[in-house]
């Protein structure tokens, strides 16, 4: 009788499929071009010198990397975690990056990732911008109609989508319309 | 800040007010440069916990990562313990910690070893360790470390094992090994060495047989755990479980009286393949690759003169530290050496084709090898014996202080 039960309630968690949060599909980011590569042959190790006793009379906490790229004179320091094979790694990819970087301007890997942040963030700053004029024409005229807000979505393309998300999420009772205006703030 | 100026009289200061003389530049004494105050009030601007590190890290760069990895920790261990003190009154008390000196390894409870993560817990010794990397010879990008300790020994004993392995092959032409390659480790600790010469040496090695030997119980279940743990991480292969196996005893081999059995009966019950007196059965050749240990090496006035810091002196097993005080079956050696004197000895009844050891200094180092020479001399073979690092190379690329520092001896049994 449990064992029923049992295979009855997992059938059943297995055919409802998992809840979207949001309606709208997700569209990936167009891919980032790849990073550079630096040759592992490129690379040369040097310690920096300690002085006095070691071994096991200190016991030292220091973890910190530093890359020389020798070519462009790049400097990297690392000291982000307590291992240095990690700190290494991290060194090494914000290297190749500094190093595209210097060698291809604005087309280089993070050039391209930080003007797509840049655009994200002044979209985001026009919607709340235009949310916050609204909210206080509200005040003063009393509740705005919902079709004049679709009106003013067809002259605006970046917030498009972002808007339409919302108002499509108001329709669909309390508990969507809570999170589409977490969303908009 | 009143707490941090106590720490700023000297030495001197202190003694002198005390009302004895005492003659300058005689002793070694231990120098602790006084932080400058602009510095402090500079470091309580930017958060109030760091002149309290400062106590402890002595540079404002090493104290805000130090606030840092505590930080991470307590906002962790808060989230999920769900414990009713929130993640800052944990951070303060962790910052108390460690201004009096308490190891941050300790605090945290792991360390990175190579690519694996050694738990630590009071009552054993912290592993040192720095990263390295292999590496070429072409000059164009060069990245800057901080000096290697155990670790690199480490690294530098899997590459020679490696290398005679390989050497041997090319001799007998057979890809092949008949037997598994046996690594004996002594006064092993957190087990730290054993794992990582199981991570590097698995690719290479089908089968692998290492003996972790401590004398410490506690040392031993840290060790297992830290065996557990790292196969848990998937930082080592399956086999590391069945390959790896931890041992008591005591290698001084005070056998007799104290509950605690000697290397050599260890050796002959439990370990016979490793061949200490030939018991093993004829058709598995017996024989050990490897012996590596990094032994109690301070002696008693280096541990109390300043040499030896703080927060090691006070805090970390004294027992892993320095050895006995006396030995009456030993005379040819100063006491710090004793140990050097027992396993050396070892690896000459086991015929290790290989021996790792870490000294203290320079002149240690040299110390271990005339005694080499001086037990090697009654028994037949070859052995070549150096200290490493000692080129002028080798110190450079692996970052070692000319004259300071810690030391490694390698001894090779040459065929």
């Amino acid at each position: 009788m449990l064992s029923r039960l049992h295979s009855w309630t997992s059938s059943r968690t297995l055919a409802i499929p998992a809840r979207l949060f949001s309606q709208t599909p997700i569209v990936p980011a167009k891919p980032l071009p790849p990073r550079l590569k630096i040759n592992d042959s490129d690379i040369s190790i040097s310690y920096l010198k300690g002085t006095g006793p070691g071994g096991q009379k200190i016991n030292k906490t220091n973890s910190a990397v530093q890359i020389i790229h020798k070519p462009s004179g790049v400097v990297v320091k690392c000291q982000a975690t307590r291992s240095q094979s990690q700190n290494a790694k991290i060194a090494r990819s914000l290297l190749a990056d500094r190093v595209e970087a210097q060698e291809k301007g604005d087309k280089s890997r993070v050039a391209i990732k930080a003007a797509a942040a840049k655009k994200k963030k002044a979209s985001k700053m026009k919607k709340t911008r235009r949310k916050y004029r609204e909210l206080g024409e509200g005040a003063k005229e009393g509740e705005i109609e919902e079709e004049e807000d679709e009106i003013e979505i067809i002259w605006d393309d970046d917030v498009k989508e972002g808007e339409n998300e919302e108002t499509e999420s108001e329709t669909r009772g309390e508990a969507k319309s809570s999170e589409g205006s977490g969303k908009g703030v | 800040m009143f707490f941090l100026y106590d720490s700023y009289i000297s030495w001197h200061q202190r003694v002198e007010s005390l009302g004895t003389k005492v003659p300058r530049l005689t002793t070694r004494i231990p120098t602790m440069p006084r932080i400058p105050f602009s510095v402090i009030i500079k470091a309580q601007r930017e958060n109030h916990l760091l002149p309290i590190l400062l106590k402890e890290c002595r540079t404002v760069d090493s104290a805000r990562n130090e606030l840092r990895w505590l930080r991470e920790r307590a906002v962790r261990d808060s989230r999920s313990l769900s414990s009713k003190a929130g993640w800052r009154s944990r951070l303060r008390s962790m910052c108390q910690m460690r201004s009096r000196g308490y190891p941050l390894q300790y605090i945290l409870g792991d360390q990175p070893f190579g690519d694996l993560e050694i738990l630590c817990r009071r009552g054993v010794l912290i592993p040192r360790s720095v990263y390295q990397i292999f590496f070429k010879k072409r000059y164009i990008l060069l990245i800057s470390l901080h000096r290697p300790e155990t670790e690199s020994y480490t690294y530098q004993a899997a590459r020679l094992v490696r290398q005679i392995a390989l050497d041997r092959n090319d001799q007998s032409k057979s890809p092949n090994q008949a037997r598994p390659l046996r690594i004996i480790d002594l006064c092993t600790g957190t087990g730290c060495i054993s794992l990582l010469l199981h991570a590097l040496l698995a690719p290479h090695f089908q089968q692998l047989e290492i003996a972790g030997v401590d004398i410490s119980s506690t040392a031993l279940g840290l060790a297992q755990e830290n065996l557990q743990h790292n196969l848990q991480l998937g930082q080592l292969a399956c086999s590391a479980g069945t390959d790896i196996r931890f041992h008591r005893a005591d290698v001084l081999g005070h056998g007799s009286d104290s509950s605690v059995s000697s290397i050599e009966s260890i050796l002959q019950t439990q370990l016979p393949n490793f061949g200490a007196f030939d018991t093993s059965p004829p058709y598995q050749e017996s024989g050990c690759d490897l012996l590596i240990s990094n032994p109690p090496y301070i002696s008693q006035t280096e541990f109390r003169n300043g040499t030896t810091a703080r927060s090691v002196r006070r805090f970390e097993p004294k027992l892993a530290l320095v050895p006995p005080h006396s030995d009456p079956g030993v005379e040819d050696c100063v006491p710090e050496d004793i140990f050097y004197h027992h396993i050396l000895t070892l690896a000459l009844k086991l015929k290790a084709k290989l021996t790792v050891l870490e000294c203290g200094d320079f002149h240690q180092a040299n110390r271990v090898v005339a005694l080499h020479k001086r037990l090697a001399s009654t028994e037949s073979g070859q052995f070549s014996a150096e200290v490493w690092p000692s080129r002028e190379q080798d110190l450079a690329d692996n970052g070692f202080h000319a004259t300071d520092g810690s030391r490694g001896v390698i001894i090779r049994t040459l065929q």
